[in-house]
């Protein structure tokens, strides 16, 4: 049965990089190995060896100001980069705004003061950590610590579409081999700050890479990944 | 221009200094890489203008996300090729060409070379070159629209004059042949 499965990922992962699923199919396709490891390695598997297809055309010189246009946008983009931090946590202030009215500012209110230092929303100066995602053009998720790494800062990319099914949940690989330390559930949408606890903190300065699992709604039940982990990003 | 040699080594090394946002890096890596990169998008979209737009959004794509790259994975030019792919295939569905498909000529920069056109990095490529070579003519022939020039199913048998049955079960016996043929 798992056979018969794998064999019909292995051709659908074909068809999608041959670019002969189309349609629903190939969006279908797409939400597969985005959340299935074996559907992912599939993709990457043909990706790598259908390469060969496109490396028997004979290349084409671009003019000149291509190139011209490419280093402009990233000469902004290296100039921007300061002003876009500052201009990220009005967004984030704006957005939260519109939040607020509605009975959710009291709830608020009762949640901040229950949960006091450990939960904040206010965005701050933070050290990036890494984008996690199924595939590099696809990023789903921006992690940032604060430099004293006691907060932890998500960005959703990627809008997902809401499942009470199951969580993402965020863990810390620590570089020594030791088991992952959990760093909470992910957001679906929109960006969550939060403070961490002492163990956290430290796993997460020890950490070499962010990975991300799949697990019931309210997150691992035995403080290890349970589900399959979906998407590992290197700090 | 004398064509370089892509080392995927190389690759990895400019890749990791474009995530730390060295601009060199990059004018490195689109000195290596763009040519090819067009001639893929070019293939698909037929159009120039539109693939180096095209071109233009896969490098500033691979600046902000080079720190994405797994090196684990060791096949930076094929993410890069899929970049492109992907995005003139999803462009083409936007904007059908309206060219018939069958009697389009290859604009004179397309046809091929008959010299390869770049090294070949790595041994999943070499072994693809060598497993391409037990598909019938017809089946290489199917594999190349559909990849090379982005075409449908429909695209494919209109091109062959195939009826799209044969044409789908030519595609689906290829892919099942190079995986036997690649995984042996």
């Amino acid at each position: 049965m798992n056979y018969e499965r794998g064999d019909v990922i292995e051709m659908l992962a074909a068809e999608y990089v041959l670019g002969t699923l189309r349609g629903p199919a190939r969006r279908r396709f797409e939400r597969l190995w985005a959340t299935t490891a074996a559907a992912d390695a599939a993709r990457i598997r043909w990706e790598d060896r259908l390469a060969a297809l496109a490396l028997q055309l004979k290349p084409i010189q671009p003019r000149d100001e291509v190139w011209n246009r490419i280093r402009d946008a990233i000469a902004a983009d290296i100039r921007g980069a300061l002003a876009d931090d500052t201009r990220a946590g009005i967004g984030a202030r704006r957005r939260k705004v519109r939040w607020l009215p509605l009975a959710a500012a009291a709830a608020l209110l009762g949640f901040a003061v229950w949960l006091g230092p450990r939960w904040l929303t206010r965005p701050e100066p933070t050290v990036a950590l890494t984008v996690l995602g199924a595939d590099p053009a696809h990023a789903q998720w921006r992690v940032e610590r604060s430099a004293d790494a006691h907060r932890l800062r998500v960005v959703t990319v990627a809008a997902l579409a809401s499942n009470p099914a199951n969580a993402y949940e965020l863990w810390a690989l620590p570089r020594d081999g030791k088991p992952p330390v959990s760093l909470g559930l992910l957001p679906r949408r929109g960006e969550i700050a939060r403070a961490l606890t002492e163990r956290q903190s430290a796993a997460l300065l020890a950490a070499g890479k962010l990975a991300v699992s799949i697990e019931p709604p309210d997150g691992s039940p035995t403080g290890a990944p349970t589900g399959p982990v979906v998407m590992v990003g290197t700090i | 221009m004398v064509q370089p040699l892509l080392d995927n080594n190389e690759l990895e090394q400019l890749l990791a200094r474009c995530a730390g946002k060295d601009p060199a890096a990059l004018e490195s890596l689109y000195a290596r890489v763009s040519a090819q990169l067009l001639a893929v998008v070019m293939h698909i979209l037929r159009r120039r203008d539109l693939a180096e737009d095209i071109l233009q959004e896969v490098f500033i794509r691979i600046w902000q996300q080079a720190g994405q790259y797994d090196q684990l994975r060791g096949r930076p030019l094929a993410w890069m090729i899929s970049i492109a792919r992907y995005r003139a295939i999803d462009l083409l569905r936007g904007q059908r060409r309206v060219v018939s498909l069958v009697e389009e000529e290859l604009p004179e920069e397309l046809i091929a070379a008959d010299d390869a056109p770049i090294e070949e990095s790595t041994r999943t490529q070499r072994a693809l070159k060598d497993c391409l070579k037990v598909l019938s003519v017809s089946q290489q022939r199917c594999l190349a629209l559909a990849y090379q020039e982005g075409l449908s199913h429909e695209g494919v048998a209109a091109s062959m004059q195939q009826p799209l049955g044969t044409v789908k079960s030519w595609i689906r016996r290829a892919l099942q042949s190079l995986r036997r043929c690649l995984e042996s």
